[in-house]
């Protein structure tokens, strides 16, 4: 049986926004899939966050919204990172590995549990 | 970002959908996309769309969240926007402002001008008229007078006082007050003090409590009692050091001892008071209703308008006028706000100045708007292309609009800085007699005043240009050059702001030219006595120690025969009054043969003078003799009348030997004065006041109650070479007769004129600056446009030459674009001008509001400086050399 689908942190869905457009624009379903499929559905994002979240860190300006032509061929919004938004990822993953160490270091003692 | 920013709006110029829209498009196509995928899984359609919609959850509310969250990022966007074109803008027109050097000093210099000008006399109008008293509820405190039929006067008998607080309806409380001269002796060093006997009431009127102690109480009021005194702020900083322990330190007023019970505070005192002692008015003063010298002050019941309150001292006044028929025979109610008593004629004297200034700023405007148009044409080329990426015409129009503002705002920090410096240079010479003028200054809403104009001129210089230059035809604009297209359609408008600059200016050269004509016409004026070499000064004595007429006569006489003994005097004399100095009051002469009715009074300014007086001032006797040392109690009552007052009683006779009433006296007995002499006429209010009857009493037969009526004070005058050791002599004079009583108010004749004249001069001298300022600024303007146009009619004008056009011709031709416009000017420039000319009436002399001479000079002169203007671009036209001008483009 499949484990249970982790909740997402509070603030952790828009780093991992930030991440899926990192390579490249994306449109809001290309960013769910992508999430879905790289964490093997261990993550779900659900649309009522996805969304909501996408107008969000465009109004921060992270993000930039343009519409252009799906692979389909169907007129779609392509979300890509602006400067901000990729300084502001670079800021979040330096924090998350400061904390995931920490974390670690924390299970991983020999302390008794 | 920028690239990026740059992209997004290229796209959105391509599809720019609701947010309604964007939310819906999205959320269909991330719907399809995931019933794709869930097909693409194994699911039915049906199934597959049943379940990507139960992702959503609640559809409705989902895209409604969307929708507001869209709007929310549309507002931050636009105003990120706003504020980065903002500040592009503001970048582009430092850039562009400092690529043309020439046209932004120009600019900067002229605004500078007009804004730093207008902010100078705004202070002072604030300053003097538009600040509000530091008074509580200053709009319920009004001035009540005694009127009569010929108008309200402002001087209130004790007796009419006391009527008016006992049935009045309308005030909740009225006090008197009367300004007096004190000698106070502080520590053994007596010093005259300007001060006020004021009753109890009067402090309740103005409800300013005093900074130490108390004010008068009731008691304290009451004759015998009064033996107590307020000081004011000014006096305790100055003769006690601001001692907080003052009060009950005992002082010595007019020989009296006095007990000081309090201070008040900076802001309490209307008419320059240092001390107030209680009026204590006397039962008699109580009854008496004929001697007018109270002013009275009352605060206004709450909602009641001044209008209401005359009606009511109308009233009371019918009532006492019934009650006491000859002593207020035609008595009236007289009622008028403080604060327009307080700043006088000053809000009509300083709204002609700055209705002047702003001219002077309209002219400065205009000018900027030409240099503007001119900067326009020059960059047509540059907007068009920006036009052709895709600027908008209202993105071009505020991108100008922004360059103005950074150039007005700048003018205004410039105009600040040279408004600081006019202030202060304006009051150095500014005129005593505003109030409160001293104060004037750059602050808050002087500044703010400065802003707002700076900001203001830009719609003015600034708008139309703008809108000018991004009118035009883009495509042709392109095609033809940097020459651009409208400016041929512009030329009118160029042509219309040289009519408005010498319309304006004409306006402020005819306001100039009238008070320089009244200035001349002043300077022409005899005035009736000859002012150089007299020194003039005050003393007065105190009821205490010159209680009885025979003392104070002698004490005059005696102080008289001293000062003929001052080395280096040529004449000395004494008199109630001198031209243009205080004191004196008026009298009502009946000549012998008429009733001694109120009716037949005529009334005459008395002057109580010394044998001498008269040849003193150069005052000429122009029949009869003068004063002498026989005139005296127990001789025939003698007088000395005025021409005009002879004139006015015995037209066409010989006044000599005629008799008249005056003064004092009964109906049995009226005292009757012979005269014995006719003095010229003397304009004793000012030069610019026409001169009134007048006549003179010698000092030995003055009668007794008119030592009470100039309060045992005069003003001695010596004529002499040496003005300085003449005031050392007047001092020691009056030392020997009496060393407890101060000289004071002293200057020379000559201080005086130039002292009544100040405002007038100041006046003048300001208006005659802003005109010349006005006619520079013009002129600037006329030869810029008609430079402009030369050069751009380089090619015409040297096809003209070519075809054989004399040089004289093309001086005619670019000499008439210039004089065309100037004359449509002056045609427009006299109404405007007759109508300065008529606010600015009551203060010219000699000269009518419609002075042909001013105006005709005037315009003579504007064309004039127009033709000059014109000359140097028209000689610069003549030297065009054919070949080059049809070679280049």
């Amino acid at each position: 049986m499949a484990p249970q689908p982790t909740e997402l942190l509070q603030g952790t869905l828009d780093v991992l926004i930030l991440k899926t457009l990192a390579w490249a624009p994306r449109h809001g379903y290309g960013i769910a899939k992508w999430l879905e499929d790289t964490t093997d559905d261990a993550l779900v994002v659900e649309e009522g966050s996805l969304y909501p979240a996408l107008y969000r860190m465009e109004r921060k300006g992270w993000i930039e919204a343009e519409w252009g032509m799906s692979e389909l061929g169907r007129k779609a919004k392509f979300y890509a990172l602006t400067s901000a938004g990729r300084a502001h990822l670079k800021e979040e993953i330096a924090a998350w590995r400061r904390f995931s160490v920490a974390v670690t270091k924390v299970l991983g003692s020999n302390g008794r549990v | 970002m920028a690239k990026l920013e740059f992209g997004r709006r290229l796209r959105q110029l391509w599809w720019r959908p609701s947010v309604a829209d964007e939310v819906e498009a999205e959320v269909q196509f991330h719907l399809d996309m995931r019933i794709k995928e869930l097909i693409a899984r194994g699911l039915s359609p049906d199934a597959a769309r049943a379940e990507a919609m139960a992702r959503l959850g609640d559809g409705e509310a989902f895209r409604a969240t969307l929708r507001r969250l869209g709007r929310e990022r549309n507002t931050m966007r636009e105003r990120h926007e706003w504020l980065a074109e903002f500040g592009q803008d503001v970048r582009y027109a430092f850039r562009s402002l400092r690529q043309q050097p020439g046209f932004t000093l120009t600019a900067l210099a002229t605004l500078a001008i007009g804004i730093g000008a207008t902010t100078a006399i705004f202070s002072f109008l604030y300053s003097v008229v538009l600040r509000p008293l530091p008074i509580p509820e200053a709009d319920r405190i009004v001035v009540v007078g005694d009127g009569n039929p010929q108008g309200p006067a402002w001087s209130v008998s004790v007796g009419n006082y006391i009527d008016y607080a006992r049935e009045t309806r309308v005030f909740e409380r009225l006090g008197a007050t009367h300004f007096a001269n004190f000698n106070l002796n502080v520590d053994a060093s007596p010093e005259r003090v300007p001060g006020a006997r004021a009753d109890a009431a009067y402090f309740e009127v103005f409800r300013i409590p005093p900074a130490i102690g108390r004010t008068f109480s009731v008691e304290e009021d009451r004759p015998g009692a009064n033996r107590v005194a307020l000081l004011s702020d000014g006096l305790w900083r100055r003769r006690f050091g601001a001692d907080a322990g003052v009060v009950g330190r005992t002082i010595t007023i007019d020989g009296t001892a006095h007990q000081i019970i309090g201070v008040m505070p900076p802001t309490f005192s209307l008419g320059g008071e240092e001390l107030w002692v209680p009026a204590a008015f006397t039962p008699q003063q109580q009854a008496k209703h004929d001697e007018h010298f109270l002013e009275v002050y009352g605060r206004l019941k709450s909602g009641v308008t001044v209008r209401q309150a005359l009606a009511d001292q109308d009233r009371i006044a019918r009532q006492l006028a019934t009650a006491f028929p000859l002593d207020n025979h035609g008595l009236t109610g007289a009622v008028e706000p403080l604060f327009a008593q307080y700043v006088g004629n000053a809000p009509e004297r300083l709204g002609v100045l700055f209705g002047s200034v702003l001219v002077v700023l309209l002219i400065a405007c205009v000018n900027v708007a030409n240099l503007l148009l001119a900067r326009g044409a020059a960059r047509e080329r540059e907007l068009a292309v920006r036009a052709a990426l895709g600027a908008g015409r209202r993105r071009i129009v505020r991108q100008l609009i922004t360059e103005n503002l950074v150039l007005a705002l700048g003018a205004g920090i410039l105009g600040i800085g040279l408004a600081w410096v006019a202030i202060k240079a304006m009051l150095v010479t500014a005129p005593r007699n505003l109030p409160r003028l001293d104060q004037a200054g750059l602050d808050g809403w002087v500044l703010a005043f400065a802003v707002a104009v700076s900001l203001g001129s830009v719609l003015v210089f600034g708008l139309m240009p703008a809108i000018r230059s991004t009118a035009g035809d883009l495509a042709r604009t392109l095609r033809e050059g940097a020459k651009g297209s409208s400016a041929a359609v512009s030329d009118w408008l160029r042509r219309g702001l040289v009519a408005a600059e010498v319309a304006l200016a004409l306006v402020l050269l005819v306001g100039a030219g009238l008070l320089i004509r009244t200035a001349i016409h002043l300077g022409r004026i005899d005035p009736g006595f000859r002012p150089d070499g007299v020194v003039t000064a005050r003393v007065g004595l105190a009821q205490t120690a010159y209680p009885e007429w025979e003392q104070v006569t002698g004490a005059f006489e005696r102080l008289h025969r001293e000062l003929g003994q001052i080395p280096g005097v040529e004449a000395a004399g004494l008199s109630s009054q001198v031209p243009l100095g205080p004191g004196g009051g008026t009298n009502g002469l009946i000549r012998e043969g008429m009733a001694l009715a109120p009716e037949n009074a005529i009334g005459s300014r008395l002057r109580l003078v010394t044998p001498g007086y008269l040849g003193t001032m150069r005052i000429p006797i122009v029949r009869g003799r003068d004063f002498t040392d026989e005139d005296r109690r127990g001789t025939t009552r003698v007088m000395i009348v005025s021409k005009g007052l002879a004139e006015r009683a015995w037209p066409g006779q010989d006044p000599i030997g005629k008799r008249m009433a005056c003064c004092e006296g009964t109906e049995t007995d009226p005292m009757w004065k012979e005269v014995i002499g006719v003095a010229g006429d003397v304009r004793s209010g000012g030069i610019d006041q026409e001169a009134v009857p007048e006549f003179y009493l010698p000092v030995a037969q003055a009668p007794a109650e008119a030592w009470n009526w100039i309060q045992r004070t005069m003003t001695l005058a010596v004529r002499g070479r040496e003005s300085a050791a003449l005031t050392a002599g007047v001092r020691a004079a009056v030392r020997t007769v009496d060393p407890a009583v101060p000289v004071y108010g002293v200057a020379t004749m000559g201080e005086r004129i130039a002292q009544s004249m100040a405002q007038g001069r100041f006046n003048t001298r300001l208006l005659t600056t802003l005109g010349a300022v006005g006619l520079l600024l013009a002129a600037i303007g006329i030869y810029g446009v008609i430079g402009y146009f030369v050069a751009r009619q380089r090619r015409e004008l040297g096809i003209r030459v070519a075809l054989g056009a004399s040089a004289g011709r093309i001086r005619g031709l670019v000499l008439r674009q210039g004089l065309v416009p100037a004359l449509i000017g002056v045609g427009v420039g006299v109404p405007g001008s007759l109508l300065l000319a008529r606010l600015l009436g009551s203060q010219l002399r000699g000269v009518g509001p419609g002075d042909p001479v001013t105006f005709v000079t005037v315009a003579l002169v504007l064309v004039g400086v127009a033709a000059l203007a014109t000359l140097g671009p028209a000689r610069r036209a003549t030297r065009v050399d054919p070949t080059t001008a049809m070679r280049d483009d």
